[in-house]
């Protein structure tokens, strides 16, 4: 005999109330490492995004708020607020090279998708696109639309079919080869076209910028200012701003994922105080035949802090299924819209799974702490004596 | 005498509830020799119990002191208190006390879990002392499955798990049907041939005229 059979003979002697208590931290757990993972994946997700940018400053107009600026690295679809002259009058700036998008929302056989004109030449330049199948525009204002390598699985196209975007009807003229970010998910035209279908001619929605010196950064930033009233935000600024965002959605998250875990440590807490009652004589029983004060708290403790170990596992397995389930539910949802990436799947980091389990047994403990000490409190006789 | 193992000296007991005071003892001294065979008896509500309580170390007196073996036991903390029940006293309760989850081996095993004891120990000496009591064949058997007589003997068989001095037993076969009883006492009897300091309280007339010291309280004062 040992502390930890007596513990698990009691922890399984009231079974509907042990696996309830248990189901309480596990839920508590599971929505916890559910989010925790997601999370993790939306950062992940989006410094992927902020890396295919090929950027180093993003011009914008000057009234953008940061869920504008979040779609740039999310791929959605942008007003179109900037005057295109100031594509001409950032490009003519020394040592920085310049290109527009105009990202516009269009359904392609029903399902909603990106659309973005760009000027076909000055874009594969600069963000180095191959093509995998086809041939890319032959002209700046060519008549047909190129599918990033995401597209055509999903909307069933291939090069040679046609696309019809605002009542025109368009060839698809190549598909790109897999980029790894926001790139593949989007079908592209040329700039001219794009703007007269929408009829937004002279507009675009944002300018990506590179630099031939980092380190005159500054000096360029002062440079664009100096010809044009626009809002600039560097790569890392954007990021920064993204993940300062996305931490306090995480972070919001969580809070509510502490709650049921705050829930399901207060069922700890009844569960064990409910023991007490019931097995204060018990307690007496052990008292009397040479049981001091510690070994009875640790009796208690050591069985809340197994709630915490087994709902921890279970919670943490639960959390990751519910998260690889959940993530494509995300990815359709309007949130989604808001934060989604490319590809949004769960994550799985084995470190913070332990953390997670290690966490959910303090909780247990901390939750057992004052069970156990009223246990232990109790003398011999007045526990003994209990009817 | 000079061989007491247990002595008390102006023992009182007072319990306070709300404003009600209960004096359950009133100065109360007695010596138990050691090896003895002593009964205390009275009549129900005047303290036998609660002597019993104190002289064990299971409750602290209001009033004076208990020496066991020579040891203010008033003086010991709750660790040193609940090692000294642990190796020296053995109890025996009138309704067994047995956890009833646990089986018949495992309630003696617990007691010597507390005191430490290895895992190869606790099962030798748990069996021996079932077989002592004749139940090595119910070592599996949990609580619930044996007899009342049965519970009893298992109970003495824990109260000798740390191999004590003294065996304290309240009312051990008040619950017991008279061959159950009989069974019993005859354990009692052997454990107290092979040396130990046994006291009992009870109501059992022909157990107090068996034993060698009797004592009998009356409204909390011991009756000389």
């Amino acid at each position: 005999m040992n502390i930890f059979k007596l513990v698990a003979r009691n922890i399984t002697r009231r079974k509907g109330r042990f696996i309830f208590t248990l189901l309480g931290i596990t839920v508590g757990m599971a929505s916890f490492v559910a989010l925790l993972s997601l999370g993790g994946n939306m950062r992940g997700e989006m410094t992927k995004q902020a890396g295919s940018l090929g950027a180093q400053l993003i011009i914008t107009p000057k009234n953008w708020c940061a869920y504008d600026q979040i779609s740039i690295l999310t791929g959605n679809s942008l007003p179109e607020s900037l005057q295109q002259e100031v594509l001409d009058d950032v490009s003519a700036i020394e040592g920085i090279t310049a290109v527009p998008y105009l990202t516009l929302g269009t359904s392609v056989n029903n399902q909603s998708v990106l659309l973005t004109g760009i000027l076909p030449q000055e874009m594969k330049d600069f963000k180095g696109w191959e093509v995998e199948q086809g041939e890319w525009f032959s002209s700046q204002d060519e008549r047909a639309v190129v599918l990033g390598s995401g597209i055509a699985d999903p909307f069933e196209l291939s090069v040679g079919d046609t696309v019809t975007i605002r009542g025109e009807t368009l060839p698809v003229k190549a598909i790109l080869q897999e980029t790894g970010g926001n790139d593949d998910t989007s079908l592209y035209m040329p700039l001219s076209v794009a703007q007269e279908l929408y009829e937004v001619e002279g507009f675009v929605s944002y300018l990506a910028a590179q630099v031939d010196d980092m380190s005159k950064m500054e000096e360029y930033e002062a440079a664009i200012l100096g010809v044009a009233n626009v809002a600039i935000t560097s790569d890392k600024q954007l990021l920064s701003t993204v993940l300062s965002m996305l931490g306090s959605v995480n972070l919001t998250l969580q809070m509510i994922a502490m709650v049921s875990l705050i829930a399901a440590a207060f069922g700890i807490i009844n569960t064990m105080m409910t023991a007490i009652t019931e097995r204060r004589r018990e307690i007496g029983i052990m008292r009397a035949i040479g049981g001091n004060g510690n070994s009875i708290f640790k009796i208690f403790l050591i069985e809340s802090g197994l709630y915490g170990l087994l709902g921890g596992i279970a919670g943490v397995a639960l959390g990751l299924l519910a998260s690889f389930f959940i993530a494509p539910m995300i990815s359709e949802s309007d949130f989604a819209a808001f934060l989604k990436g490319a590809e949004f799947e769960a994550s799985f980091d084995p470190t913070l799974m332990g953390l997670s389990i290690l966490f959910s047994i303090i909780i247990s403990i901390g939750s057992g702490f004052y069970p156990a000490w009223r246990a232990a409190k109790l003398t011999p006789v007045e526990a003994i004596t209990h009817e | 005498m000079s061989n007491a193992i247990i002595k008390t000296q102006g023992l009182e007991k007072t319990y306070s509830k709300s404003k009600v005071k209960t004096h359950a003892l009133r100065g109360v001294d007695l010596e138990i020799p050691k090896g003895s065979f002593s009964c205390i008896v009275g009549p129900s509500g005047h303290g036998k119990s609660t002597l019993m309580q104190l002289l064990g170390g299971l409750d602290r007196p209001t009033k004076g002191t208990v020496f066991v073996g020579g040891t203010d036991i008033s003086k010991l903390n709750d660790k040193q208190l609940s090692n000294l029940r642990g190796e020296r006293i053995g109890f025996v309760f009138q309704f067994f006390n047995l956890l009833q989850n646990l089986t018949a081996l495992e309630n003696i095993q617990m007691a010597m879990m507390f005191q430490k004891a290895s895992k190869e120990a606790q099962w030798e000496r748990a069996f021996e002392l079932l077989d002592l009591v004749g139940l090595a064949d119910k070592a599996e058997a949990k609580p619930c499955e044996l007899s009342g007589g049965q519970q009893q003997r298992v109970s003495i068989a824990r109260s000798l798990a740390n191999d004590p001095d003294i065996l304290l037993m309240d009312e051990p076969t008040g619950n017991l049907d008279s061959k159950s009883e009989a069974e019993v006492l005859k354990h009692i009897f052997n454990i107290h041939k092979a040396g130990k300091t046994v006291s009992i309280v009870t109501h059992n007339n022909e157990l107090a005229q068996r034993a060698e010291l009797l004592f009998e309280i009356r409204d909390g004062k011991l009756k000389s």
